[in-house]
């Protein structure tokens, strides 16, 4: 896609982007927009399981909406796929339970910053600024990995500090929910909490 | 566990503790002093107070986690024992803050470093804000004291390695290095001070003063959040409460009202200004939030030829100060330098990158060092701090621009912690900033370094001390309490944390705070007793 000329329009929201009052006050707007316009706004309940046709879990979503977990389906590939596996059925368990313990960590965050990331989620969402903004030009359930690897660099390497923001909130929270958990450190060589001292501590006997 | 297991014993034995998520009815209950925040400050300042017989009520917005929660997990403990799930941030999103919210405050997840105030600190302290009272001499009963109390002394065991890579490097160029005091007792020398000390080692104030407090007949409320002191004339009448549910984020809607005759607030330098802020405190000269700091930090990683095995160990146990007070106490900006601990989500989550090129920088985990520079903030006129303020729904939010006076110190930091990684044979070094590369040797990493923008959000800056925004000082117009922490204004309110902290100390500040809570809890008593 060629580089276009920016507008005015484009122009003024830019510098407008730059200073961080700004950037809360725009995306503040957009979540309003967002909700105009038939983007979910209500958190997922159990809707992993309607989304994807399949029983993934029980899990009861309290943050992250319909849309934002096709968000993290498009991201996570991008985010940590090299480390994924292969096998079609175990690789869509592994990012539903990385979707998971991303609401989940989202939900101990509280109101402050949870308004921040429904600004950031409904700003991708919302496919007037997820073009415009994201420069992601097909919805995300059909972006593939290298339009989502594309413009998660972009926004890395971008000069505007509020895109450099949201490309830390996007790894930091897919990031520790991946990396961290006990199912994929073996990536990172880390071999868990010494045994002997497992063994040991009371905490970790059954009737604890 | 109840055998050994303090708090586990203590609730058997009858302790008075309320789980804010429990109460299903408004409330009002009345003490001699009401102390809120259970942290390093008001732990050792309820203790003090109910052994010397006053009736004490403690108030956490956070929840009681001991022994059988801390399973040594991060994803859990960040969750539950962290600011904001650990998502704190400065205003604008540039500095991420560690900072404890459960009982014990950041002492459940220090990682146990102690150290008393560094004497430069305290005698520019008496010069500058008119707290001779605090000169080292007339402190350093009050520093003896709480190091027996809380079992400080330097750490006896061989560093780990990630440490030694500190001592190391410092030893090859003939920098001067320490060994960190710290606050434990049987400690087994595992490496989990961050995520809750699943062995109850830590000497930290959930072991130590809040036990103290509870057997003295103490009342502890958890998951009650302090919204606002309500002033009538010159004193505090009450405070006004919130009970949370019991996931911690969520008010239940059930109203705790607690009268007193003497309010402390520890609620810590982000909280207890926020909390002064909500109640329209008397602040004729603008000083609540003003001069907060925070020891900005940054750090470096190294990819080493051998195992570190950064996870292992007790997680800090060497420091250099050889560039702290070197350029004098009010010149550059001096830092401290130690080594943080790195367990996989910590580290994936600060070291910044996806795909690909994050799946490589995790893997070098087992071989990985990481140091990192506190800047030691609040000495000079280019750093005056950071603002305390309120957001719409009235938390509290720290604004801290990095001025250019500290990126000086950061930049200079930068080159002191590589050329120490290469010093001690690191293979490659990368800075902990969005542009940097692995360099591969200590004269392309200089290069690199002179090249590299200094700025927020290129940069990846941290704290994990948070001090000031309720300032002491002799002179009213430019502080909240004086030197005992009694408020300027109202004669019923004492400030017992690190936000009455002028600047910033030097170096990590838990000791700082156990001893003037102390020495002001002493004072306190005695007058309240008189």
């Amino acid at each position: 896609m060629p580089e276009r000329t920016p507008s005015p329009a484009t122009m003024d929201r830019r510098s407008f982007l730059r200073t961080g009052m700004g950037g809360a006050l725009f995306l503040g707007t957009v979540s309003v927009t967002a909700g105009l316009s038939g983007c979910a706004t209500s958190p997922a309940g159990q809707g992993y399981a309607t989304l994807t046709g399949a029983s993934h879990s029980n899990y009861q979503f309290r943050f992250l909406t319909l849309d934002d977990i096709v968000l993290f389906e498009a991201l996570l590939p991008a985010l940590v796929g090299p480390t994924l596996t292969e096998e079609p059925d175990q690789r869509r368990a592994q990012i539903g339970d990385t979707i998971e313990r991303i609401d989940a960590g989202i939900h101990q965050f509280g109101p402050a910053n949870q308004k921040e990331l429904r600004g950031l989620f409904d700003l991708l969402n919302f496919s007037v600024t997820r073009v415009t903004v994201a420069r992601v030009w097909s919805s995300w359930a059909n972006a593939s990995s290298a339009d989502v690897d594309a413009f998660l660099n972009r926004w890395r390497t971008s000069s505007i500090g509020l895109f450099n923001n949201g490309y830390i909130a996007l790894t930091k929270v897919s990031n520790v929910a991946f990396y961290g958990h006990e199912d994929h450190w073996p990536v990172s060589g880390y071999p868990g909490p010494p045994q002997w001292a497992v063994d040991a501590l009371p905490q970790f006997k059954a009737n604890a | 566990m109840s055998i050994t297991d303090r708090i586990a014993r203590g609730l058997e034995s009858g302790w008075k503790v309320t789980d804010g998520a429990t109460l299903t009815a408004n409330q009002t209950h009345e003490v001699d002093v009401v102390v809120i925040g259970t942290g390093a400050g008001g732990g050792t300042t309820a203790e003090i107070l109910a052994r010397s017989g006053l009736s004490v009520i403690l108030v956490e917005e956070g929840r009681l986690y001991y022994q059988k929660d801390f399973k040594m997990n991060e994803l859990d403990a960040y969750a539950s024992l962290y600011q904001e799930g650990m998502s704190r941030v400065t205003k604008d999103g540039a500095i991420s803050i560690l900072q404890g919210r459960c009982v014990g405050g950041s002492t459940t997840v220090n990682w146990t470093s102690s150290f008393r105030t560094p004497e430069p600190t305290l005698n520019w302290w008496g010069s500058r804000f008119g707290l001779a009272d605090l000169s080292p001499d007339a402190m350093k009963p009050w520093f003896d004291g709480r190091e027996e109390r809380h079992n400080i002394e330097p750490w006896k065991a061989a560093p780990n390695q990630n440490n030694d890579i500190l001592r190391q490097g410092c030893e090859k160029l003939g920098w001067s290095w320490q060994i960190i005091p710290r606050n434990v007792k049987g400690c087994w020398n595992l490496g989990y001070c961050g995520v809750g000390c699943p062995t109850n080692a830590k000497q930290g104030a959930l072991t130590t003063t809040i036990p103290g407090a509870l057997d003295n007949d103490a009342t502890l409320f958890h998951g009650l959040r302090a919204d606002k002191l309500v002033v009538k004339q010159d004193r505090i009448d009450h405070l006004k409460a919130s009970a949370m549910a019991a996931d911690g984020v969520t008010p239940s809607g059930v109203t705790v009202e607690l009268r007193a005759r003497h309010f402390v607030v520890a609620a810590s330098a982000i909280g207890s200004p926020g909390l002064l802020l909500r109640s329209d405190i008397p602040d004729p000269h603008d000083r609540i939030g003003k001069r907060t700091f925070i020891h900005p930090v940054n750090a470096t990683i190294a990819e080493m030829p051998d195992t570190v095995d950064p996870y292992y160990g007790a997680p800090q146990s060497i420091y250099s100060d050889e560039f702290n007070f070197t350029g004098g106490v009010d010149g550059p900006a001096g830092f401290k330098m130690e080594v943080p601990p790195l367990h996989p989500a910590m580290s994936a989550g600060v070291v910044p990158g996806h795909g690909e090129e994050q799946k490589r920088n995790l893997a070098k985990l087992p071989r990985m060092n990481s140091v990192l520079a506190l800047m030691r903030d609040g000495f000079h006129p280019e750093s005056p701090g950071g603002t305390v303020s309120l957001r719409d729904d009235c938390s509290p939010v720290l604004d801290y621009p990095v001025t250019d006076y500290l990126w000086r110190g950061l930049r200079e930091a930068f080159y002191k912690m590589a050329e120490i990684q290469f010093a001690a044979g690191a293979k490659k070094v990368r800075l902990m900033h969005l542009d940097s590369p692995w360099f591969s040797s200590w004269s392309d990493t200089r290069k690199g370094i002179d090249e590299l923008a200094m700025k927020i959000h290129r940069v990846k800056l941290f704290t994990a001390h948070q001090m000031g925004g309720c300032g002491m000082g002799h002179d009213p117009s430019e502080s909240v309490v004086n030197g005992f922490g009694e408020h300027h204004h109202l004669s019923n309110l004492s400030v017992h944390d690190a936000s009455i902290f002028p600047t910033s100390i030097g170096a990590n500040p838990q000791l700082s705070v156990y001893a003037l809570a102390a020495r002001n809890s002493t004072r306190l008593a005695s007058k309240l007793r008189s």
